[in-house]
């Protein structure tokens, strides 16, 4: 188990956190997502032996927004 | 009236793009795959109308919580509503919410971002549990409330708009309006789905940006004329105007009389300007005539005067000598529509 924060500075409203949630359903291994459209972050718990950060950052990337560490 | 139109044409322009990718972006867009996925899986083919149902149903149900939330900011408001000075107050809280709300969705500064509602995290996370939870026709209703939660920038600042009704109804109807207003933009974008938010998302957010900020400058006239400013930018246009009546006609438009007459219609006060005589006592006589606007609300802040007029009457209202050169400002409850008094000189002068 990991703990990833990740940088989002292109959420546009505090719902973009809501759709960054989704990466736990679209990424077989993403155990839990906190994004903050406050703070321009996200916290992602995940299991490192079925994804990685490029995975989460990728994730990000199809959700239509610029994750980096 | 005049409000319910600002807000539903509000709710079907800025309103509904702005809220696109906050409410429509994410939860239509669910709820419509969710709704095909499903009834593709029972029915084996596309049928239009079992599509259309739930996002019908989803948008009654999010026309209903707003119109019950509006009451209850609209009562909110109505408790807090005590004299012009609040109104006042509350109006310039409403255009620094609405300006800094602007100059988030135009990514002035990270700081803006404070000017947004964020939801907590355990809010966030029944509504994507429910967005999972596809299969029947409470899910869209059950969605279509909880939109409640994640206001959008235009959404919330007319939420501001109904607690400055301070009416349970007034509040009420105005956010039906807008909401309603904000319906088309919810059904079609449940239609075409996903790729619209992000086309449009760049260009409609500046415009609703734009149209924000005019709203903010709004709020501050409103404030400004319920403290009696002369300083509002209504009243200081009206300046303009009649100064440059004055100059084309070579004198001045009205004559000071004891006995002034006040029309008082649907879109404000006719004439905006009226001229008193200075240091004697006068009589303003207010006349309705089927109005049924703020304009009834009555105020003369100076005097710490206001009252709600009929319908159709008249009202007197006496007011005492003033200084020469006074300018006595009136405005309605709301501060949209106003005008003024001036002292001129006295009757033998």
């Amino acid at each position: 188990m990991k703990r990833v924060e990740l940088r989002v500075t292109d959420m546009h409203c505090s719902s973009c956190a809501l759709r960054l949630q989704e990466l736990e359903d679209l990424l077989a291994g993403v155990i839990r997502v906190e994004a903050s459209y406050y703070k321009s972050k996200m916290t992602v718990t995940f299991d490192e032996s079925n994804v990685t950060v490029k995975d989460l950052i990728d994730g990000a990337r199809k959700l239509g927004y610029t994750a980096v560490e | 009236m005049a409000a319910l139109i600002a807000a539903l044409i509000t709710g079907f322009t800025t309103g509904g793009l702005s809220c696109m990718a906050v409410q429509g972006g994410l939860l239509a867009s669910s709820l419509a795959q969710l709704i095909e996925k499903d009834l593709l899986g029972k029915q084996g083919g596309r049928n239009q109308w079992n599509i259309g149902l739930p996002i019908f149903l989803f948008l009654i149900s999010k026309l209903a919580a707003y119109t019950i939330l509006g009451g209850l900011l609209g009562g909110l408001g109505k408790l807090f509503q005590l004299n012009p000075l609040s109104q006042a107050i509350l109006q310039f809280i409403i255009a620094f919410f609405i300006i800094g709300n602007a100059l988030r969705m135009l990514n002035v500064h990270p700081l803006f971002r404070y000017f947004t509602f964020e939801p907590p995290a355990f809010i966030t996370r029944l509504i994507r549990k429910k967005t999972r939870q596809a299969g029947s026709f409470t899910t869209p209703i059950m969605l279509g409330a909880m939109t409640v939660l994640i206001p959008c920038g235009v959404t919330q600042t007319m939420m501001a708009a109904a607690i400055a009704t301070g009416d349970v109804l007034g509040g009420a109807a105005l956010m039906f309006a807008f909401t309603l207003g904000a319906s088309p933009v919810f059904f079609l974008l449940s239609y075409f789905a996903t790729k619209l938010g992000a086309l449009t998302e760049k260009y409609f957010t500046r415009i609703a940006a734009v149209v924000l900020i005019v709203f903010g400058l709004l709020a501050v006239n409103s404030g400004l004329n319920l403290l009696g400013s002369r300083y509002s930018f209504s009243r200081l246009a009206e300046s303009v105007v009649s100064a440059l009546e004055m100059r084309h006609q070579g004198q001045a438009s009205a004559t000071p009389s004891t006995d002034l007459v006040l029309n008082v219609v649907d879109r404000g006060y006719r004439p905006k300007r009226l001229h008193a005589p200075a240091g004697v006592p006068l009589t303003l006589t207010l006349v309705t005539n089927e109005v049924h606007s703020c304009s009834r609300a009555f105020l003369i802040p100076a005097l710490d005067y206001g009252v709600i007029l009929s319908a159709t009457g008249e009202e007197k209202v006496r007011i005492p000598p003033q200084e020469p050169g006074t300018i006595l400002p009136f405005t309605c409850s709301m501060g949209m529509y106003s005008g003024e008094i001036i002292f001129d000189l006295s009757p033998e002068g």
